[in-house]
């Protein structure tokens, strides 16, 4: 919203737009597409009285104002000339990427039934690092080395804010793995023990990648 | 003002504990951490950070969260002066003539008088919001339901109109976001809404999760299409403290910047963007050289920093005595009071005095801490500016998914924000504003409430619900709004008062 940069398409040699590319008629017609779902969905729903609105009225309402704004977006778009248009640009492979790493903590962090499938806890000390290693593969810019370092040495800094500072508490291991250990040593141990061998990981990792770190100053 | 000052001092001793202190104190660090970041404003800050406060109790957490808002802001302004970069809207204006300032090596004159400025408006503008809550509270309590249908339908008619951007498109994600709100259990009947079978549904939209993947994960996704930039990063050198002709330059500057702040910022709309602009053309208009500006004048960057603080606090205002939420950020802390038991509106102000008071005090407090801890801790920030984006990014990825898991433990909501994340980034795309829908989620259920209300008491009869004088003049007023905005000609001028470039 606020950073306005130049459409990578732009700098291009000024080309013929096709009507159907366009951000305003793509957009129009997506907001056409969710007021019928609105409308759809509403329709089982009281409509209630004046005196006594229903649960169906506002949507109903809103539903049409939304049709009609979104028909507004939809002729703007495929009235506009040429150099008014804008041509749709997604960046598909970055986006899904890292929305993948997202959908893959949420799936196995704590596992549970999600309707059609159920997943498998497997805590923070595995799912931490594949998040960060996916979502970091997401830019051409990362290189595998720092990636890796990167993983385990998040998920270390994680589990001691979140797990030691803010006493929350996130699944850590595998679940066949954390009860009998939870049992074993307790829970604060536990997640000690883990975070200092993740961190150690790490720091080894980063030795072994690129030498010992020197003093450098300013 | 015995009054005002005694009111001051119940928000101060409920917020003066050392863990409070040390709440706010944490949420100023992370705040400036977080907003430093170039690319990252305000408003994905608080919401990448949200989950953090829901630890602690309601008053602490309010704290905390007000310390990361001023944080963030300041956080952005230091990104601009040094990187030529605003992480916000409200601080691209800094950019003009920090920036020049930082090439000429005065970056440390420019956080300076930007802290310093900030501080006195801040302090100003916590006087302005003492001294009005109470009178306007009282005006809401003496508002029928229909007189807050309509003042909503005009606050959020000129949130859009001055947000900037296409107004129609901004209609189109207010109406999704109104019925996003509506989603779920109806309020009265309790039946399910537009839930098309989905248990997930059922329980309705959370803020801090809608906010988190709309603004937080969009943004990430937005900043990896392009080549990683490798941005000019000015080394703070000079004094930080500015010296006795910097103070006569900007002294006028700052006392102006901080009443129009709060004046502007009280209005619905980005209050700290067009501040800060209009505070720098009067500073421009003013100033008997007005060749220096753009090149490194310190009332250039004193004025509208002073500006965007003051109007950054006042837009509270709203929220707190009227339970409008006037901009994204203000939802977002609305979503944290209700969160925490507090239903943001005049009745806060009698029924939690400490609570109402404390916020404002710790407006005051979060300021002071600016001062105090952020500009000797300059170095630091400056060296995360220089953290390398593709460090960066998998780092907030893991840092979002960890904290909102952690509000709820259930792993659902995390899929959410991936959902919320995907549709930010392709409405963003398709050129639509995102701060509407979050204001209607906010707004809606309060905006069907009245409405159903204000109807009842009309004995269901339109005309007698439209033709009592406030509400008529509010919507007559949101209706010339939005179609003066619509107008072509008009609007022409509109973009030009609020258009960022």
């Amino acid at each position: 919203m606020t950073s306005h940069h130049t459409n990578p398409q732009s700098n291009v040699a000024p080309r013929q737009i096709p009507r159907f590319a366009r951000v305003d008629v793509i957009g129009g017609a997506l907001m056409i597409f969710i007021a019928a779902l609105i409308w759809f969905g509403a329709l089982a729903l009281d409509g209630g009285t004046l005196v006594r609105i229903g649960s169906g009225a506002l949507p109903r309402g809103l539903a049409v104002l939304l049709f009609l704004a979104g028909a507004v977006v939809l002729v703007q778009g495929l009235l506009q000339s040429n150099d008014q248009a804008e041509r749709v640009y997604l960046a598909v492979r970055p986006a899904a990427i890292v929305l993948g790493a997202i959908v893959l903590f949420g799936l196995f962090i704590r596992g549970g039934d999600f309707g059609l499938f159920s997943t498998p806890q497997l805590g923070l000390m595995i799912v931490g690092p594949l998040t960060v290693f996916i979502a970091g593969s997401a830019t051409p810019e990362m290189e595998l080395k720092s990636l890796i370092v990167l993983s385990f040495g998040l998920t270390a800094a994680m589990l001691l804010i979140f797990m030691d500072l803010l006493s929350v508490t996130i699944p850590v291991f595998p679940k066949f793995i954390q009860d009998p250990l939870t049992f074993a040593i307790g829970i604060d141990t536990l997640v000690r023990i883990a975070y200092v061998a993740y961190g150690g990981l790490a720091a080894a990792l980063y030795v072994f990648f690129f030498g010992l770190p020197e003093m450098r100053r300013g | 003002m015995a009054d005002l000052f005694h009111n001051l001092y119940v928000g101060f001793a409920a917020i003066l504990s050392v863990q409070n202190v040390f709440l706010c104190f944490v949420g100023c660090l992370l705040g400036t951490l977080i907003g430093v970041l170039p690319g990252i404003g305000p408003l994905a800050t608080i919401a990448i950070l949200m989950p953090l406060t829901y630890n602690a109790e309601p008053i602490g957490s309010l704290i905390m969260l007000a310390g990361i808002y001023y944080g963030s802001q300041y956080g952005g302004s230091t990104t601009a002066i040094l990187v030529n970069m605003p992480g916000e809207t409200s601080s691209l204006v800094t950019t003009f003539d920090g920036h020049a300032m930082a090439k000429q090596g005065r970056a440390g004159k420019a956080l300076g008088i930007a802290a310093i400025g900030s501080f006195i408006a801040g302090t100003f503008a916590t006087f302005v919001i003492a001294a009005i809550a109470i009178p306007l509270s009282k005006l809401a309590l003496s508002f029928t339901a229909g007189n807050y249908f309509a003042l909503m339908v005009l606050g959020l008619a000129l949130a859009i109109v001055l947000a900037g951007g296409s107004v129609i498109k901004a209609v189109c994600t207010l109406i999704i976001g109104i019925v996003m709100a509506l989603i779920g259990a109806d309020q009265i009947t309790a039946e399910p809404r537009l839930t098309f079978g989905l248990q997930i549904l059922y329980d309705g939209f959370d803020v801090a999760i809608v906010s988190m993947g709309l603004f937080g994960i969009a943004e990430i996704l937005r900043n990896l299409e392009f080549p990683e930039q490798k941005p000019f990063v000015g080394t703070v050198t000079g004094s930080l403290l500015p010296d006795r002709n910097d103070i006569k330059q900007s002294a006028g500057a700052i006392a102006r910047g901080s009443v129009l702040g709060s004046i502007i910022g009280i209005i619905p709309g980005n209050g700290a963007t067009l501040s800060s602009f209009v505070s720098y053309a009067l500073e421009k208009a003013l100033s008997k050289q007005p060749e220096r500006f753009g090149k490194g004048a310190i009332e250039g960057v004193a004025g509208p920093e002073s500006a965007n603080n003051a109007a950054a606090q006042t837009t509270f205002i709203p929220l707190l005595t009227l339970g409008l939420p006037s901009t994204a950020v203000m939802a977002l802390v609305g979503g944290a009071m209700t969160l925490h038991g507090v239903v943001p509106g005049p009745q806060v102000i009698t029924k939690h005095p400490d609570l109402f008071w404390g916020v404002v005090s710790s407006m005051w407090v979060g300021n002071l801490m600016l001062v105090v801890i952020n500009l000797p801790l300059i170095g630091i920030w400056v060296k995360f500016l220089k953290v390398p984006y593709h460090l960066l990014f998998p780092t907030i990825v893991l840092f979002c998914c960890i904290g909102i898991y952690s509000v709820n433990s259930r792993p659902s909501d995390v899929l959410e924000v991936a959902a919320f994340g995907a549709v930010g980034y392709v409405l963003f795309k398709l050129r639509f504003e995102l701060a509407p829908l979050l204001l209607g989620l906010v707004l809606g259920a309060m905006l069907e409430d009245n409405l159903r209300r204000g109807l009842i008491l009309s004995n269901g009869n339109v005309w007698t619900f439209l033709s009592e004088p406030l509400t008529l003049v509010l919507l007559l007023a949101a209706l010339l709004a939005l179609g003066a905005a619509l107008v072509p000609s008009l609007s022409k001028g509109r973009e030009i008062l609020v258009d960022e470039d």
